[in-house]
């Protein structure tokens, strides 16, 4: 138990709040615009699922600095 | 403690090419892709057969996709992405397969743990193979602007911007952002689908001891696995409309100077400027 082990929970942590909130908000915008316009919902599935990968990608990041972390700097 | 290896394991060397256990798993999904196709393509009939139309969902899927989002030029481009695709679904489903990952030879570690050296590995879960497709990805989306634009008209679009006193400040921030998106389309990839892995490792470790008390053991990493089947599908689709969307965006670059060396097609053209004008 090193400080390693902190840091790479601090960074997969912290790094997971960002990318947490992002998601939320376009989920939820999403869901509110197919619920206003249902015929939508085939139009917005890819941007949809675009913004969600662009987002995503910012806690991948994380991820991947904390497995570094772990993993590769022993 | 789960053994986790960020990098893939050599397993032997051809002359100067080492082969490592994930480029095994690329080259079987490869093989299996090739030899479906090459099944399937010699019994093409205008009625599909069962086991054929079942194979046409995923391509009818991405199809209708590509059609309503790839602009006019879809055709030319739906090939590459067709391929991504199919290529990192079929990858990333056959890492979920028993005996990847698992099967392999013992191998005693620096610090004196035994740990296995498995004979297969998702492909993804080597940045190798997504820094790879990435690099494909990148050079097709330039080759297409290039072709859409021509030399001038796509160096142009890189290096000079809207107004022009501007151009000191944003053509950094362009540079910048076309490179990242070969550093951001690897990551994702390789972050996702490795994660996966140790995620399901970590879970089957973490719930084994519950082996004789509750069954934990089969229902926990099968959520997991569950999750899995659904991420390698979605990263498979997001690498794909990725690279479609940024060939899309190089090549609909033209539309802003319609008319000054290239020559479109000419529906095409006055629909771009009548776009252009309303907006």
């Amino acid at each position: 138990m090193d400080l390693h082990t902190l840091a790479a929970g601090l960074a997969m942590g912290l790094g997971g709040i960002g990318p947490g909130i992002g998601l939320g908000i376009g989920f939820s915008k999403a869901m509110e615009a197919i619920g206003r316009n249902p015929e939508a919902s085939g139009t917005l599935f890819v941007p949809y699922i675009l913004g969600l990968a662009l987002t995503e990608a910012i806690g991948i990041y994380a991820l991947v600095v904390s497995l570094i972390i772990l993993f590769a700097t022993k | 403690m789960v053994h986790v290896d960020i990098a893939a394991e050599r397993l032997f060397s051809i002359g100067p090419l080492t082969v490592t256990n994930s480029m095994i798993g690329g080259l079987l999904a490869s093989v299996l892709l090739l030899s479906a196709a090459l099944w399937f393509g010699r019994r093409a009939s205008l009625v599909p057969s069962r086991a054929t139309s079942v194979l046409e969902l995923p391509i009818e899927f991405l199809a209708d996709i590509v059609r309503g989002t790839g602009g006019t030029r879809w055709r030319r481009f739906a090939p590459l992405v067709f391929g991504i695709f199919l290529f990192l679904l079929v990858a990333n489903w056959l890492s979920l397969l028993p005996g990847v990952g698992t099967i392999g030879y013992a191998e005693t570690g620096a610090d004196g743990n035994r740990f296995i050296v498995p004979f297969v590995r998702a492909a993804a879960a080597d940045l190798n193979l997504t820094l790879g497709l990435a690099i494909v990805s990148f050079v097709s989306f330039v080759g297409f602007g290039i072709w859409a634009n021509g030399v001038r008209g796509y160096l142009r679009e890189l290096l000079i911007a809207e107004p022009a006193y501007m151009t000191p400040l944003l053509t950094p921030i362009h540079l910048i952002s076309e490179l990242s998106r070969l550093i951001s389309l690897s990551m994702r990839l390789f972050g996702n689908v490795f994660a996966g892995e140790v995620l399901l490792a970590t879970m089957l470790a973490l719930t084994t001891a519950t082996l004789f008390l509750l069954p934990l053991a089969f229902v926990v990493p099968g959520i997991f696995f569950g999750l899995e089947l659904l991420f390698g599908l979605v990263q498979a689709l997001v690498f794909a409309l990725l690279s479609m969307t940024y060939i899309t965006l190089a090549i609909a670059e033209e539309r802003q100077h319609s008319g000054n060396d290239h020559s479109g097609e000419a529906p095409a053209t006055a629909a771009a400027s009548a776009e252009h004008g309303s907006a």
